[in-house]
């Protein structure tokens, strides 16, 4: 069997992902299918890993969570990749991460999809690494949307004609897949990533001026951001119950209330991060 | 419906041909078997095969396009191989190769048990159909299709379309071709075949795309150095690897002006999909270092790793000093695993193999292996070497690397414009 390649993927267009083929027979690999087009087996990522906690006890399975510029990645370790294990409980926290898994697919019931990574091998970096991931990432990404662009043309889509425009089989294959699976595919959401992680990159340009005048500016998105978060807290609160509240529900019923995904994300791992909240399992969150 | 009718009436004539049936009989017919409810299509069959006889319409290959459907052809089996597949678990035997008559040259791919004809035969092929893989039209033969050997004098002369291209095009290119290059080395054997001893030279050639490996079965008196026109040669592969291979029936003209020869530059995944190629350079980042990488002992006398001073032929040994690297580099569609020797190690990672060699002796191999994948790991190379295929996807042995320096900066920027231009 060939070795299958790594993807450069944001963690957000991994998470968004909902289609799925699942390998069947003997060692048939599994593949996510992002909106973009990825067709993901295995990926490479450069992030900060910003926790790792024991499930079980003697460490036989791990979680961990590594961030990028877009969102999280969740990591699970077990038993069958003791030197990932054995790396994860000695490494420093937060520190630059790079890892290189496989996809982890959890489908609980139809249509609730849980995506994680069981990493292959992972070992610390230094930031010029990261930066050099978010740029080839975004490079691959800005690939991806072309991909998509240039298929929606085509008045015939196929894997064939992808790979004639130049695209990698790999690649078209995807792509073809995800244009037939995703209704509407939010190009623009993925542009908003690149911009955002690329001027990351980039040296401040307007530099300490501009940040002066927007201290108040900056002051009340904050007071703002409390009050968000106290909101999705109560919204938790009230739907938890004893086993938690679905991820999925608390973002439906804070979208009724008129925030967008992606804030009630962030606000969601902003509660995570002060531990106001946590995930006892895989997609379903409890109040402290 | 009369203009549908008289439509399969059309198709049946033209089938038919010049058979001296007259239009109304075949309309009578095929109305008769309308009104016993029989499907237009299946009449048509019945009528053609009822008035045509015996008579079977032969196509011509070059007029073969694809998703076509019962394809009668007369041509020579110009080569026949065998693989193995598997079908539901169960390992199944498909013949594949090339056909040839006079107007042109397709690549065959056949799902029968049995394949009755062998290369060089001439051979009638009944009810076969097409299909097109990677652009090119195929001919497939399936268990219904027949193959019947002819008498050698049925068919006329193969016109095969030879096609210029350069040895970067050999990878997608089928049948003859005629390539222009630089033989950059050569030699000479002799080998027995059906008795006969008979000499043959091979070598590496190339031209500015690319390097691909030679096979002559004729003496062209060709030398290192020389650069020639050879028309009407065949690529093969093995492992990956292009092979030109020619003989008496292909031309060989010296010419006089010099051509530059060059690296085939391909992206990795590229690289993965044409499984292999000699002296090809890519690109791509170094995502796993395996563990067996770094300081080794080799026996003096038969190369092999030794471990703990013994060697497994050789017994005890004084182990000569050596270093290595296996990693994975890819390039977020593919991967390959690369080797490097001693030479390409040592510039990877700006450190002599005594450096290492005092390393392991004073801390042990993890903590070389430590150095090793700090100054590597996560670096994209571009790398020049050897790649063969096999099952398990493609292994490059590198003879020179280098580190791509990527300015991050410079390159968001450019990136950021493009993006922001698009909105």
């Amino acid at each position: 069997m060939k070795r299958e390649g790594a993807w450069r993927i944001f963690a957000n267009e991994y998470n968004d992902s909902n289609v799925v083929i699942r390998g069947t027979g003997e060692k048939k690999p599994s593949y996510v299918i992002t909106p973009l087009g990825a067709k993901i087996n295995r990926l490479f990522v450069v992030g900060v890993l910003t926790d790792v906690e024991s499930l079980s006890e003697e460490n036989e399975l791990l979680r961990a969570h590594v961030s990028d510029p877009t969102g999280i990645y969740t990591l699970y370790s077990g038993q069958f990749q003791p030197d990932v294990t054995a790396t994860l409980l000695n490494i420093e926290i937060p520190s630059f991460l790079a890892f290189v898994g496989k996809v982890r697919i959890f489908e609980p019931e139809e249509g609730v999809l849980y995506l994680s990574v069981r990493p292959e091998v992972v070992y610390e970096v230094d930031s010029s690494v990261r930066d050099r991931w978010i740029l080839e990432t975004c490079k691959s990404t800005w690939e991806r949307i072309n991909a998509v662009r240039d298929a929606m043309k085509l008045s015939s889509p196929s894997i064939n004609e992808l790979v004639k425009l130049g695209y990698s089989r790999q690649l078209s294959e995807g792509v073809i897949k995800a244009i037939k699976s995703y209704k509407n595919i939010d190009v623009n959401r993925y542009l908003n990533s690149i911009e955002e992680a690329l001027r990351y990159l980039l040296p401040e340009e307007e530099g300490l001026l501009s940040g002066e005048v927007d201290i108040e500016a900056q002051e009340e998105k904050r007071e703002e951001k409390d009050g968000m978060e106290e909101t999705v807290l109560e919204i938790i609160k009230e739907i938890e119950g004893d086993k938690g509240a679905q991820w999925d529900v608390i973002v439906e019923r804070c979208q009724q209330l008129g925030m967008d995904k992606d804030t009630v994300e962030e606000i969601i791992s902003s509660l995570l991060d002060k531990g106001l909240i946590y995930e006892p399992v895989l997609g379903m969150i409890k109040t402290t | 419906m009369n203009g549908e009718i008289s439509a399969y009436i059309d198709e049946i004539m033209s089938a038919l041909g010049d058979e001296g049936i007259s239009r109304e009989n075949i309309e009578k017919e095929f109305k008769r078997f309308i009104e016993y409810g029989v499907p237009p299509e299946q009449a048509k069959k019945s009528l053609i095969r009822k008035f045509g006889g015996k008579k079977i319409t032969r196509k011509f290959l070059k007029d073969v396009k694809p998703n076509e459907q019962s394809i009668n052809i007369i041509c020579k089996l110009i080569t026949k191989n065998t693989r193995e597949i598997n079908v539901k678990g169960e390992t199944k035997t498909i013949y594949y190769g090339m056909l040839g008559d006079e107007t042109a040259v397709l690549p065959f791919t056949s799902w029968r048990s049995d394949f009755p004809a062998e290369k060089g035969d001439i051979i009638e092929i009944r009810n076969a159909y097409s299909r097109e893989w990677q652009g090119t039209v195929q001919i497939n033969i399936g268990e219904r299709t027949g193959i019947k050997k002819l008498d050698e004098g049925d068919i006329p002369n193969i016109q095969q379309d030879v096609k210029k291209c350069k040895i970067k095009d050999v990878y997608s290119t089928f049948g003859p071709i005629e390539i222009e290059a630089k033989i950059l080395s050569i030699s000479e054997k002799e080998v027995e075949t059906d008795g006969i001893k008979k000499k043959v030279f091979s070598g590496v050639l190339g031209d500015d795309t690319g390097k691909a490996q030679f096979t002559a079965w004729h003496d062209f008196d060709l030398k290192e150095g020389d650069v020639v026109r050879i028309k009407g040669c065949y690529a093969k592969f093995w492992r990956g690897i292009p092979q030109i291979v020619f003989d008496e029936r292909s031309t060989v003209d010296k010419l006089k002006e010099d051509i530059s020869v060059g690296s085939l530059s391909v992206p990795l995944h590229k690289l993965v999909e044409m499984r292999g190629g000699i002296d090809v350079t890519t690109e791509g980042t170094v995502i796993e270092i395996k563990e067996n990488s770094g300081y080794v002992e080799r026996c003096p006398e038969c190369n092999r790793l030794i471990k703990n001073g013994e060697c497994s032929v050789h017994g005890k040994v004084r182990g000569v000093a050596d270093l290595r690297l296996k990693m994975i580099v890819d390039d977020g569609y593919a991967g390959v695993s690369a080797i490097a020797n001693r030479e390409v190690t040592e510039k990877l990672i700006d450190m002599s193999l005594s450096d290492c060699k005092k390393i392991v002796k004073d801390g042990g191999e993890d903590d070389l292996l430590d150095i090793i994948r700090k100054k590597i790991l996560t670096k994209r190379l571009r790398l020049r070497g050897n790649a063969f295929g096999d099952e398990f996807g493609t292994t490059l042995i590198i003879k020179d690397a280098s580190v791509v320096d990527v300015d991050i900066p410079s390159e968001a920027q450019q990136l950021l414009q493009m993006v922001e231009g698009e909105r």
